[in-house]
């Protein structure tokens, strides 16, 4: 431990302790602030504690707000959030940046002409410069990738390290990464945040900037495809919300501007690849690959689940497209690799490799081998070959580790122990150590690599959290490259203007409109079912007993006929004794494993809007994800949720609606929300109709209520509640906007903009039902309907409604399979059955 | 003998399938024993998109798609083969098992690192100590390489039972050596498992076996199958094949048509479609002697 020079006045970074065997990014062994840390750690000590708590909570809801937070709507996979940012940044000179750049830039080249050889003419292999093993025996090693050569014979265009200050102050590698390098979008972030808290400190120190490298990747990708024609087709391929960092899909995608795509979106005809838009197919020049590699082609790569596109290695191969990285690529991410770059750097770039890497020894070398198996208690015996994430060789109790490595020596290595730099770290109320890496990338540029002047600490209050496959227990921090020149100010927005977006016309993809439809549909559910029971909490809070409430079995009897709350045995009305009741509607608010209820309901609101996450403002993201609240106020009266709710789903629909343009992804899901809206009316007044003459006359402005019209009555009618205003109100007013046909007749109009192949109208089976609708709720009569002459106008009503009730569920069905279908894929296999001849 | 061979495959959709994507390994190819004269591939429908390639381990690879909707999927592959018997491969002579494991380790010369790729296991073929020590049976210290891999395959014919409803495409090899019965298939990754558990080069040969008719009855078109066996590296010698479900060394009736590590890596016909529904598959394969 090492106590810093208390001469000055206290600073927050003072009473920082350090375990005495490893080096401090800060301070030096003496103890001494090092002189790039202290612009930063005086502006820090010039912010009262509180204050920086406060901040750091600003960071931490900054990051929950822009979705950040690892699976926010999955109950069950906790509610970590990967790479939690930490606001003190970690500062590099200007210097030594200039050495990691330089050693990144080798390397990568270096990488990029090993797969170039590898998945080509394997040289190397017959040379004896690779071992036989790294690629026979090396999982990495993609056979159906061989031979493929990749657009502009680019190999590499995204490519990451994770770099560690050795006790001897050097940087060195410890992983590459290639395959799947995640943590760009996490760097984005991280700056995009700690540069808007910290605005000031930011803006008056030079720090370089991070968009020139997003601007020199997306312009290298296009380049290549430039040729295709005006517009290249850029999509970001992601295996969906699913995946533990979608939400740097998410923000990638919107930053760089490529539709956000999944597998299912994605088709392969004529050895090209097709985006599957509503109004057809639409060709994709690259695809920027956010999903493992092996997932990619589930047919060339036998592997069935629906990340991949089943004939995508086919389509580079005849570099139909420009997959980013190239399928394959993985190879690079082979831990024992390291062992032979500095002997390959040699032979082919005729110089040493600048960035070395972390000592490891390949066992299926002789001597490497027996140098392991001598200091077994020194190194750390890993696999040479396996993923990144599979679990160490461990002994068992027959078999040792010197066993394990002479049973397969090739599959095993050695590794030294790792031992990081620590960085100072907000800490709850204080700043503590953090051990560190930084994740450094680079990208192709037209001729070379280009390397993000920044990049993504990774943090960890231990070794085997720090080195481990969890980014949800790992924090991390924006690192601050000081350039010594001053900087220039460049926006990734402005400079993306010279680059046609890929959005042709307002078409967009089946799935996307999909979850829009169901996104509007899961909203409007949300907000009659809320609605709804509070009007029941009312009536629950007030001072009237509830049997001397008339309305009150009729909004009981609705809850129950939705499954809300369970039906009574016997089918009757009874209302439960008033604990019971609590009970059952306690469980319709919070019971999560009751389809019909509240939270479940807004769930599925989440998730669907995190499924079209990338088509919805930051804004309106910000609001659903405070819907996240509704669980976790169990203990407050359901009158004050219910209300907070109903604002929080008004809030979100008139923000989305608002910032949504009128095209189609607007009108799918406006029409979920018509659908919706228009059978729960119908079914509504249908349940309601024998109610309200037989109960009593409350049972009408409770209709009204729950429809949210009263107001329009009161205004309009200015008469105590009768039956047939009431009903021309719900039904046949068409300026009512919660009235049957005003959603008839949006449906008919959405329909009628939806893209087709026939250009004559009422072609479609839909756009027959949506006609018929509208016509029969314009030609309904309903002159004459009073409660006194219960009979045939009723029962004509009741009629009509059931029909509605049919047809539209059917128009839902038509819709689906008109623009929605999502048709299962199955694979076969011919089946082998070799005859035992005689 | 010369050959010509028929492989019929057809699939019948319940419903229209709207997308078809198909990789075949139907083509044989030529060996040390064996000219594949005209080689010829039909598809119906006539597809939109077909492609063809050399893979990794130099077998033909056709790939085709159909792009419209269609209930019917029929590829009919038709070749004409000549093939040698390999005579005796005279299995005492060949080298110690040991020093052919040595041989392969060191892989100086091309032939014995191509070889050595056949060493590891495979995504369809584990290795480890049970097949180790079932196949140290047959591998005592410095017998022949050949004689002992000819001693597997007897022991596998006579203690393992032919049972089609025993195993699937994907049954684990472990699962074979536990129940002792499977397919053809199921034996050649059985074999090739033990002999890589030892160091071995051992690969899959997929193919045809003409069949016989029983005595005093015609051979019924149609009635061949698809048929898979082995294949041992043995330095000095090459390639040798071996047919554990028949319990012999293929001749002039066995039929190449490709090879890989595993089944996975050499399946006949394979394919992806979207929507159809049910299907069913008929598989019709015809060897028939010419002259």
């Amino acid at each position: 431990m090492i106590e810093p020079d208390n001469t000055g006045p206290a600073s927050l970074f003072d009473p920082m302790c350090f375990p005495g065997d490893t080096l401090c990014e800060a301070f030096t062994p003496d103890g001494m602030p090092r002189e790039h840390w202290q612009p930063l750690m005086q502006a820090f000590d010039a912010i009262a504690p509180s204050v920086l708590a406060q901040r750091q909570d600003r960071v931490r809801r900054m990051r929950h707000e822009d979705g950040a937070t690892f699976n926010p709507f999955d109950s069950s996979g906790g509610r970590g959030t990967p790479w939690a940012l930490d606001m003190i940044p970690l500062p590099i000179t200007a210097d030594e940046w200039a050495g990691i750049e330089a050693g990144l830039i080798q390397r990568a080249g270096l990488m990029e002409r090993i797969l170039a050889d590898v998945y080509g003419p394997q040289n190397f292999l017959h040379q004896g410069a690779l071992p036989a093993e790294l690629i026979y025996a090396n999982p990495h090693f993609l056979r159906p990738c061989h031979g493929v050569v990749p657009v502009g014979n680019r190999h590499l265009t995204i490519y990451a390290v994770d770099l560690y200050r050795g006790v001897d102050g050097r940087f060195r590698v410890l992983r590459d990464w290639a395959g799947n390098p995640a943590g760009l979008g996490y760097a984005l972030e991280n700056r995009i945040v700690v540069s808007r808290v910290f605005s000031d400190l930011y803006h008056l120190t030079q720090i370089r900037r991070l968009a020139p490298f997003f601007h020199t990747l997306h312009t290298s990708m296009a380049q290549r495809v430039a040729g295709r024609g005006q517009d290249p087709g850029l999509v970001l391929l992601s295996p969906g919300p699913d995946s533990r960092i979608y939400f740097e899909h998410a923000l990638l995608s919107r930053y760089l501007g490529y539709p956000l795509v999944e597998g299912q979106d994605l088709t392969v005809r004529n050895g090209e690849v097709f985006l599957k838009k509503l109004a057809g197919l639409e060709p994709v020049d690259t695809i920027l690959r956010h999903i493992p590699e092996e997932n990619s082609d589930p047919f060339a790569l036998r592997l069935n689940n629906g990340n991949g596109v089943a004939g995508l290695i086919q389509a580079c191969r005849e570099k139909h497209v420009d997959v980013v990285n190239p399928i394959g690529s993985g190879f690079v991410d082979t831990p024992v690799l390291s062992v032979f770059l500095p002997a390959l750097c040699r032979q082919l770039m005729g110089a040493d490799l600048i960035l070395e890497s972390h000592p490891v020894w390949w066992c299926g070398d002789a001597g490497a081998r027996a140098y392991a198996l001598a200091n077994l208690k020194q190194l750390e015996i890993k696999w040479a070959m396996e993923r990144c994430g599979t679990p160490a060789p461990e002994p068992s109790p027959n078999v040792d580790l010197a066993a394990r490595i002479n049973a397969a020596p090739h599959a095993m290595m050695a590794s030294a122990p790792v031992q990081t730099a620590t960085v100072p770290a907000w800490n709850p109320d204080s700043v503590g150590p953090r051990y560190t890496l930084l994740r450094v990338f680079a990208c192709a540029t037209t001729d070379g690599f280009s390397v993000m002047p920044g990049g993504l600490a990774i943090c960890a209050a231990d070794m085997p959290t720090l080195l481990g496959d969890s980014p949800e227990n790992q924090q991390s921090k924006d690192i601050w490259v000081y350039s010594d020149r001053p900087v220039t100010a460049f926006s990734m927005i402005s400079s993306l203007k010279t680059v046609s977006e890929f959005t042709r016309g307002s078409d967009l993809p089946s799935r996307v409109a999909d979850h829009l439809l169901w996104l509007g549909r899961y909203l409007e559910r949300a907000e009659g079912l809320t609605r709804l029971l509070r009007s029941v909490f009312r009536r629950l809070s007030g001072e009237t007993r509830l049997v001397d409430i008339p309305e009150f079995p009729f909004l009981i009897s609705l809850l129950r006929s939705e499954n809300t709350i369970p039906k009574m045995s016997d089918n009757s009305d009874t209302i439960p004794r008033y604990r019971e009741l609590k009970r059952q509607l306690n469980t319709a608010l919070y019971d999560v494993d009751r389809p019909q209820s509240v939270v479940t309901i807004l769930k599925r609101v989440q998730g669907a809007a995190r499924n079209v996450r990338d088509r919805l403002s930051l804004d309106s993201w910000r609001v659903i994800n405070r819907l996240d609240d509704f669980g976790n106020m169990a203990l407050s009266d359901p009158l004050d949720i219910l209300e907070d709710t109903l604002f929080t789903l008004s809030a979100f629909s008139g923000l989305a609606m608002e910032s949504m343009t009128r095209g189609l992804g607007w009108r799918f899901m406006d029409m979920g929300r018509r659908l919706e809206r228009a059978i729960n009316q119908a079914q509504l007044i249908r349940l309601g109709l024998p109610r309200v003459c037989a109960d009593s006359r409350s049972a009408l402005e409770s209709l009204l209520e729950i429809s949210d019209s009263i107001m329009t009555y009161r205004a309009r009618y200015r008469t105590a509640f009768q039956l047939a205003p009431v009903m021309d109100l719900l039904v046949l007013d068409e300026t009512n906007p919660k009235s049957l046909a005003f959603q008839c007749s949006q449906i008919a109009t959405h329909v009628e903009k939806l893209p087709r192949r026939d250009q004559r109208r009422f072609a479609t089976a839909e756009e027959r039902l949506a006609l018929k609708m509208l016509t029969a709720v314009r030609l309904l009569d309903l002159s004459g309907l009073d409660c006194q002459k219960y009979g045939d106008r009723h029962a004509a009503l009741e009629g009509f409604l059931i029909t509605m009730e049919e047809r539209l569920t059917e128009f839902a069905q038509q819709v689906s399979a008109h623009y929605l279908t999502r048709v299962p894929t199955t694979p076969h296999f011919s089946a082998l059955h070799g005859e035992s001849s005689p | 003998m010369k050959y010509r061979i028929v492989h019929k495959t057809a699939y019948k959709y319940s419903e229209p399938a709207s997308l078809s994507q198909n990789e075949l390994i139907l083509e044989p190819r030529d060996t040390a024993f064996q000219r594949v004269g005209q080689a010829h591939l039909s598809i119906l429908p006539e597809p939109q998109y077909s492609s063809s390639r050399i893979d990794f381990f130099g077998n033909r690879v056709q790939v085709f798609m159909v792009q419209h909707p269609h209930t019917e999927l029929t590829m009919t592959a038709t070749s004409q083969v000549e093939t040698i018997s390999p005579g005796d491969p005279a299995p005492q002579q060949t080298l110690p098992w040991e020093n052919t494991v040595q041989t392969l380790c060191g892989h100086s010369q091309v032939e014995a690192l191509d070889a050595f790729q056949f060493v590891f296991a495979s995504p369809m073929i584990t290795i480890g100590p049970r097949m180790r020590d079932y196949a140290l049976l047959s591998f005592p210290p410095g017998r022949p390489v050949l004689e002992g891999a000819v001693d597997l395959m007897g022991r596998i014919f006579n203690e393992f039972a032919y049972d089609k409803s025993a195993t699937t495409v994907d049954t684990p090899v472990e699962q074979v050596l536990e129940e002792r019965k499977g397919v053809c298939q199921d034996f050649a990754h059985l074999a090739i498992s033990c002999l890589r558990s030892l160091g071995l080069a051992a690969r899959y040969v997929s193919g045809y076996l003409e069949t016989l008719p029983p005595p005093g009855k015609p051979k019924l078109v149609g009635a061949d199958a698809s048929h898979a066996w082995l294949s041992i590296y043995v330095p000095g010698t090459g390639w040798m094949d071996l047919d554990p479900t028949n319990n012999q060394i293929p001749g002039e009736r066995h039929i190449t048509l490709a090879w890989g590590r595993d089944y996975g890596d050499v399946t006949p016909v394979k394919g992806v479609v979207m929507g159809g529904g049910m299907h069913t598959l008929s598989v019709m394969v015809d060897v028939a002697a010419q002259e």
